[in-house]
């Protein structure tokens, strides 16, 4: 007899005691809200929703009302919102339908393919929304050197002082370092929230794959 | 004022509360985390409980989602506390039926499974409560050798942290 099976009678035969929950109790936990990995997933995957159409918004906002009041670029700001908005559709779907697939009755293996699919959707999402970013801040330059005034009057100035080079050059470091730091802050917030939150979970994925090899 | 499912639910988990226990004994390791994974699992068997549909024995049915509870969806705290009161208490023997010696091997084999990953965990709990192979393979979402091979392997394990 191996040590298993020894373990098996013993656990067969010495049914362990534990404290019994009574009814009371039981109704009492039918109320308490759940701290699974799944909620907090759905919590922030929400959050990161709402954060990222106000930002869309506020950019939308900003580019219309300040700088380039003109309808000449209209060309420009209204694909890019309308793409904007396209894009938090489709993952809002994407991830919907995903998250509906989350079943805590199916087996451990499909039920852990489902929960990193829907994670991966919202961070699929949030990297098409840095590309988004990146693309519109290099559009929103390039308009800006065509059409604002008070760029035009800065270019115009480092012209005639003959450093040119030297505005165009600064102007596009600080944009870059500017744009560098938000991708940095957004990739370290993921890391850390869903290092911290999925940690184990993947560590178990990586053990069942290696056990169906 | 409760429903009659709210009742029938109640009254099903009540009655079969301890295949819920014997899962958090074996996940969790101080009495604070073991009644943190009970009420985990009774939310997710009670959020689960519409899509149950009779067909399967409640234990049956409960065992899985309790199982894909401790692995997948519980979030473990790192505070460890009275660890080995809450182990010596579970761990109790029938002094009639036990000698030392049994006693004590068999509390080094529950010390040892404690030191499994969480799969394999799962695995041992299944094999424990008399699941065969196609269910254990079925419930893990793995094929049938593959279970089989990895109990070998578990047994194997379970050996070299005894006798090492």
């Amino acid at each position: 007899m191996d040590e298993l099976d020894k373990l098996k009678n013993h656990w067969k035969q010495n049914e362990p005691s534990f404290p019994q929950v009574s009814e009371k109790e039981i109704y009492g936990m039918l109320h308490k809200k759940s701290s699974s990995i799944v909620k907090w997933i759905l919590v922030i995957s929400i959050l990161e929703f709402l954060l990222q159409v106000s930002l869309t918004v506020l950019l939308k906002d900003n580019t219309n009302t300040q700088s380039f009041n003109t309808p000449s670029i209209d060309y420009l700001t209204l694909p890019m919102t309308l793409i904007g908005y396209g894009i938090i559709l489709y993952f809002v779907y994407v991830f919907y339908i995903r998250y509906k697939k989350i079943t805590v009755t199916d087996n451990v293996k499909n039920l852990m393919q489902s929960i990193l699919k829907t994670r991966k959707a919202v961070s699929t999402y949030i990297y098409v929304n840095l590309a988004y970013v990146v693309v519109s801040a290099i559009v929103i330059v390039f308009v800006m050197f065509k059409t604002d005034s008070r760029v035009l009057e800065a270019v115009h100035k480092s012209q005639e002082h003959g450093n040119a080079l030297a505005f165009y050059l600064t102007a596009f470091l600080f944009i870059f370092v500017l744009v560098g730091i938000f991708i940095l802050l957004v990739w370290l917030f993921y890391k850390l929230i869903y290092g911290f939150l999925l940690r184990r979970l993947h560590k178990n994925y990586e053990e069942l794959k290696k056990l169906d090899f | 004022m409760s429903s009659s499912i709210e009742r029938s639910f109640v009254q099903q988990l009540q009655e079969n509360q301890n295949l819920i226990h014997k899962i958090c004994r074996l996940y969790t390791n101080n009495e604070d985390a073991h009644k943190d994974l009970f009420q985990e699992i009774t939310i997710q068997l009670w959020k689960a409980f519409p899509q149950f549909r009779g067909e399967a024995k409640f234990t049956t049915w409960a065992y899985r989602v309790a199982l894909n509870t401790a692995i997948t969806l519980y979030r473990k705290k790192t505070r460890t506390i009275n660890t080995i009161e809450f182990d010596s208490k579970l761990h109790r023997f029938n002094q009639d039926e036990y000698n030392y010696e049994e006693e004590e091997h068999i509390k080094l084999l529950y010390q040892a499974v404690q030191q499994l990953n969480d799969i394999e965990k799962a695995l041992v709990f299944m094999y424990l409560e008399d699941k065969d192979y196609t269910e254990i393979a079925q419930t893990l979402g793995i094929s049938e050798v593959n279970a089989r091979v990895k109990m070998n392997r578990i047994k194997g394990k379970l050996k070299t942290i005894i006798n090492p």
